[in-house]
């Protein structure tokens, strides 16, 4: 064999490994904002992305969202909805591999956030076409923001087809701590649903529209890019956050076969938990 | 630290701590431009307790009560704006004032 048919081979054999290998990383769904505990009102810039967030991976391209809005509550005042669609900005964004992916920034008025409370903003993004898997993949996903410090209904379901609950606020956690939650599916607990936590590695730079190059972290080794776990008979999953910044849990397949376009949907339920130094001032 | 706005409650005597378990949490204050002439301030507590019946004031930079009254139910209150520069006091019990200065007050 010649040096370049045995280069080519060695080439064919580590793609063919490449497809045949399970994916090491996760798909998630980023609602990313840089602060999820906000001392006083301001406007939140938010990034959707559709990525792999442990390891700066392929970025997919995002469709129009569905839907996309917050819900805001502060003690026990009534809970209300505000739609976000309209600040939508369509951008592209850079991922790992040499990938771009169409992504959106949403930069909405202080108007929309500057009443003190709890800001749980949902994105139901347009499913997205796995071909790997011959499947469409939709991530409901929540991220919950706190300004001023007094709380609101961050602990109740928002009567989504699929969430994950929180039982511990989302936004004010230390590291070390650990955080629970529950997985529900038209409103009832998923015993020993599939769950997947990642840590957002590289932080996302909005002014560049892509990931910082450099992480935080290293892997020791594949199992620890993406968290496998289930949930427990109740459907509660509890996970550490070993290290400051975002956390992302999610919930696989929780629909009812669902299908899109005469194929599978797996509808995920996603839900970002920041962490912070208990040392950081 | 507390942010200039968050205002610490714990040090209260014992027969408080048991008359109101509202205030052996922070209270907390913010106010907002309508754009409408019109101020709102919110108040509550770090627990989620209602504000409502929370004393408010708001004074000129000589210390004239220019508006006073309570939270609502809501736990808001809403004034017409001042025409001079002026400060909102919202005062969730003795000692333990939440001062805000109308620079500080954006729509």
């Amino acid at each position: 064999m010649t040096s370049r048919n045995s280069r080519a081979a060695a080439c064919g054999a580590l793609l063919a490994a490449l497809i045949a290998a399970p994916a090491a990383d996760a798909h998630f769904q980023l609602l990313y904002t840089p602060d999820a505990a906000l001392k006083e009102s301001a406007a939140l810039p938010l990034a959707l992305v559709f990525s792999h967030p442990f390891d700066n991976g392929f970025t997919m391209n995002m469709g129009k969202p569905e839907a996309f809005y917050v819900v805001s509550q502060r003690g026990e005042a009534e809970p209300r909805t505000t739609d976000l669609m309209q600040y939508l900005q369509p951008i592209e964004w850079a991922g790992g591999e040499g990938s771009k992916g169409a992504a959106y920034l949403a930069n909405p008025p202080r108007s929309v956030t500057r009443s003190l409370g709890d800001y749980t903003f949902v994105l139901k993004p347009a499913p997205y076409y796995e071909a790997g898997e011959d499947k469409y993949i939709q991530q409901i996903t929540k991220t919950v923001v706190n300004v001023g410090g007094i709380p609101g209904d961050w602990d109740k379901p928002l009567g989504l087809p699929v969430e994950i609950v929180p039982l511990d606020k989302p936004y004010a956690n230390w590291v070390g701590g650990v955080f629970r939650a529950v997985v529900l599916s038209g409103g009832k607990p998923v015993p020993h649903a599939e769950v997947e936590v990642e840590y957002l590695n590289h932080e996302p730079q909005l002014d560049q529209r892509r990931f910082a190059p450099e992480g935080k972290v290293t892997a020791p080794q594949q199992s620890f890019v993406t968290l496998s776990i289930r949930a427990d008979a109740n459907g509660q999953v509890i996970i550490g956050l070993p290290k400051a910044g975002w956390w992302g849990i999610c919930a696989l397949d929780l629909d009812d076969d669902e299908q899109h376009q005469g194929k599978e949907l797996s509808v995920d339920a996603v839900l970002w938990v920041q962490a912070k130094d208990i040392n950081a001032r | 630290m507390f942010p200039r706005r968050l205002i610490p409650i714990a040090l209260l005597p014992p027969l408080a701590l048991l008359a109101n378990v509202a205030w052996t949490h922070n209270a907390i204050c913010d106010c907002y431009d309508n754009g409408n002439d019109t101020i709102t301030c919110e108040g509550g507590f770090s627990d989620g307790g209602k504000a409502d019946g929370v004393p408010l004031r708001v004074l000129d930079g000589a210390g004239k009560v220019l508006v006073e009254g309570h939270m609502n139910d809501n736990s808001e209150f809403t004034f017409a704006k001042p025409k001079v520069d002026y400060r909102v006091e919202f005062d969730a019990g003795e000692g333990h004032l939440t001062v805000i200065d109308s620079r500080d007050i954006k729509e």
